[in-house]
């Protein structure tokens, strides 16, 4: 009870911190630069830069890394142990958390570099460049840890070198759409689209030999880019619809709320609104935990998107109900009419309140209403999978202790190697002003070093 | 930007146009043929098993003889390691005969389960390297050299028939293959070959069909609902049932006649024909982002002028 408290007076305080936060209190002197309108726009986001001012190992990140270390070791140990006695899966619930959360409903709020990305580069939202390298390396992430979880949750993973044989492939499959489709963007379009903030990184701290290299290197990767990023686009649109298209055999054993034929389109939808909605909680939560300034035209931006995405997704939902004539059972206020009450609320909530200006104005309130949303989504891709799936036979499914340490280890995995990405390299939007700042206390700390006769140093960044 | 379009513009715009034309041409081509009609209909071949629990007299031959051609271990969980008592079908078991009890009435009934194999199956659109396909004569096989694991099988079934080993590090999907190795040796399933009374027999499924609705015909009234099981259900299967209690107290659902491979498959396999839908979505994604990108790059110099820096991606 008093580590709630804790936890909660902790809350509390961060939202205190981010009130003071808010961007009308800032008095920054930063050079503003025009937007496009032509009105004079602070503009506080203006270009990743790492964190810096941070030792790289805090607790915090001993605290993720060891939950890692558990869940790795677990996954390490199923590997060498039959499925059963690890997990609470039975026949009648052959699929557990790995496959239904880390894959099914933790890609949605992986999808920001699809979300922001299309509005970005297709949509002409030029201010959201600035919040896309948050979006690309958490995307990245959690498609990786889900992987992974894929990986140790299959029984034959040995015989999944058929991926390379088209001619083994069952075209009509929408698990064979899957395995194809998100290992290639996650490790080709993904992994590509998060190259260049990892060679910046080596541009900055390499010998002359290698910037000359990555100065050549350049305009071949600008010229590539545009035709990665239309695959990076193109492949989650497909695998997002098809993870929904997944419950559509599953037929009459999904709850009628649930199983439509737009179930791909609303997985989809959902993926949009949380990629947006987590980027926007993300960009709160760091740029709060490691004090930066926010930037209300970019988060109004994608307030905006969001509040969008929302409506976007409950016209589809509902229309579909419409459709299908299930608004009766939607209010019959059931266990699951009640659910579907609550997902459909996490999702109106937020889209309503981003109408209004002050919400969007307010960091503390978009980390609520974001938050919102993202659980929203979540629970509308999960819901179908396990909670209003009914085999006919009867049986429970209940995650046992190692599938949830396993679970809670693959995001801690994501959580340690984001809190280590952003500070080795330029991630998190700041300021200008900071990106030189960065650059002369890297410089002070070095001549100190070099003072002490260190030969190098040993913590966060070494730039020249 | 200059009216005039370039090379690369004009190649663009071709293939954007292909994409369309392909897309165009995709969608009469599904309608005219399709891999998963909504009521498939059986080959001429198609064998089947037709079960009939009026005569079954529960004496379980068929269970030891399944286990005997399918070389299955005994399931002595419930029998503290003495005898075969399954509960269910499961991994060890790919053929069971159980027994359900009026709660209040004195009537029961036996029912034999196993695999239905459909007509279309579920498991079969699920299975992502058609390690589960279906086979000569419509039996539904598997093949471990194909199968990861992924048991989207058992979350597709809805008999849930196929069965996964969780105790095995090796794991295999368990399931009745209607003996597919018997039929190739031009003999009757075991469970037929074995029945005494003949409540379950082997034949084609044509004929099992026609005899089955003469058996409805020559006694109405015998018969829940005066039909077969399986005709219809989830567009076919070469199972057919005949049962004095209603399907679903013998643990037969209540399924659509329309195939879960036709209404899973139904919009995508449109958009999918020969990647045109993507092939259609890349062309137009792609002229998009390379217009917005040539003028994000056309603006980058001046932005690098402005803050000194060079540009971030």
């Amino acid at each position: 009870m008093t580590r709630w408290k804790k936890f909660i007076e902790l809350l509390n305080r961060w939202k205190k911190a981010i009130d003071s936060l808010s961007v009308a209190n800032l008095n920054h002197t930063t050079t503003s630069i025009c937007d496009e309108d032509g009105t004079a726009l602070v503009n506080y986001w203006q270009r990743g830069v790492p964190v810096y001012r941070e030792p790289v190992i805090t607790p915090t990140l001993l605290f993720f890394a060891a939950l890692a270390a558990i869940g790795l070791t677990l996954a390490l140990v199923r590997f060498f142990s039959p499925l059963g006695p690890f997990s609470g899966m039975n026949d009648a619930y052959a699929w557990g958390v790995w496959k239904t959360f880390n894959v099914l409903t933790l890609t949605a709020i992986g999808s920001g570099p699809l979300a922001v990305g299309m509005a970005a580069w297709v949509f002409n939202r030029e201010k959201l460049h600035v919040v896309m390298r948050t979006a690309l390396v958490s995307g990245f992430l959690f498609y990786a840890t889900g992987l992974v979880a894929l990986g140790f949750d299959v029984g034959r993973a040995w015989n999944f070198y058929s991926i390379v044989m088209p001619w083994r492939w069952n075209a009509h499959s929408a698990m064979l759409e899957i395995s194809f489709c998100m290992p290639v963007y996650c490790f080709f379009f993904l992994a590509f689209e998060n190259l260049p903030l990892v060679l910046e990184r080596f541009y900055y701290t390499g010998g002359e030999t290698t910037k000359a290299f990555l100065v050549k290197c350049a305009p071949t990767l600008r010229r590539i880019y545009p035709f990665m990023l239309t695959g990076a686009y193109l492949f989650p649109l497909m695998h997002q619809s098809s993870l929904g298209g997944l419950m559509l055999l599953a037929g009459d054993k999904v709850h009628p709320l649930w199983q439509t034929p737009f179930l791909p389109l609303l997985y989809l939808l959902a993926a949009n609104l949380c990629g947006l909605g987590f980027v926007i909680f993300l960009l709160l939560i760091t740029c709060l935990h490691y004090s930066r300034p926010l930037d209300a035209g970019v988060l109004g931006e994608l307030g905006n998107l969001l509040s969008g995405a929302c409506f976007l997704f409950l016209a589809v939902r509902f229309g579909d109900l419409v459709w299908r004539r299930q608004l009766g059972a939607a209010f019959a206020l059931d266990k699951m009419s009640l659910l579907f009450l609550l997902e459909t609320a996490l999702i109106l909530v937020p889209a309503v309140a981003l109408r209004s200006r002050a919400v969007r104005e307010t960091p503390r309130r978009m980390l609520n209403v974001a938050t919102l949303a993202c659980l929203g989504g979540l629970l509308y891709r999960f819901i179908p999978t396990t909670i209003a799936f009914y085999p006919a036979r009867h049986a429970n499914y209940f995650p046992s202790t190692p599938e949830w340490l396993m679970t809670v280890g693959y995001i801690s995995l994501g959580i340690l190697a984001f809190g280590l990405a952003v500070k080795y390299f330029a991630i998190l939007p700041g300021e200008i002003e900071d990106w030189h700042h960065m650059f002369r206390v890297v410089r002070q700390r070095r001549s100190e070093a070099k003072l002490k006769g260190e030969t190098s140093w040993p913590e966060s960044l070494s730039t020249q | 930007m200059s009216p005039a379009i370039n090379r690369r513009q004009a190649l663009l715009g071709i293939v954007g146009l292909g994409g369309t034309v392909t897309g165009a041409l995709a969608v009469p081509a599904m309608a005219a043929e399709s891999e998963h009609p909504a009521h498939p209909v059986a080959a001429p071949d198609a064998v089947a098993m037709l079960y009939d629990n009026t005569i079954c007299t529960g004496c379980k031959a068929c269970m030891p003889a399944c286990n005997e051609a399918n070389g299955l271990p005994p399931d002595t969980a419930l029998s503290g390691g003495l005898w075969d008592v399954p509960a269910d079908l499961n991994s060890k078991t790919k053929n069971i005969i159980k027994l359900y009890r009026e709660p209040e009435a004195p009537g029961f009934a036996y029912v034999k389960r196993q695999c239905m194999h459909c007509l279309d199956p579920a498991c079969v659109t699920g299975c992502p390297f058609e390690s589960l396909k279906k086979s000569d004569w419509g039996a539904v096989t598997w093949n471990g050299s194909l199968c990861i694991g992924c048991r989207y099988c058992e979350v597709a079934c809805p008999f849930e028939v196929p069965k996964f080993e969780w105790d095995h590090w090796n794991p295999k999907i368990v399931k009745c293959e209607f003996c597919y190795g018997r039929l190739h040796n031009n003999e009757q399933p075991a469970c037929t070959a074995v029945c005494p009374t003949g409540a379950v027999i082997y034949g084609k499924r044509t004929d099992l069909l026609a005899r089955a609705k003469d058996r409805v015909a020559a006694s109405p009234g015998k018969y829940f609902e005066n039909r077969v099981y399986g005709e219809y259900e989830a567009g076919g299967t070469q199972v057919l049932y005949l049962s004095k209690v209603a399907f679903e107290k013998i643990g037969l659902p209540k399924l659509g006649s329309t195939s879960l491979g036709h209404y899973a498959t139904e919009v995508t396999s449109v958009i999918y024909k020969w990647l045109s839908g993507p092939i259609l979505v890349a062309c137009v994604l792609g002229a998009v982002i390379k217009r917005n990108w040539n003028r994000h790059e056309a603006e980058r110099p001046e932005r690098e002028k402005k803050t000194g820096l060079r540009d971030q991606l």
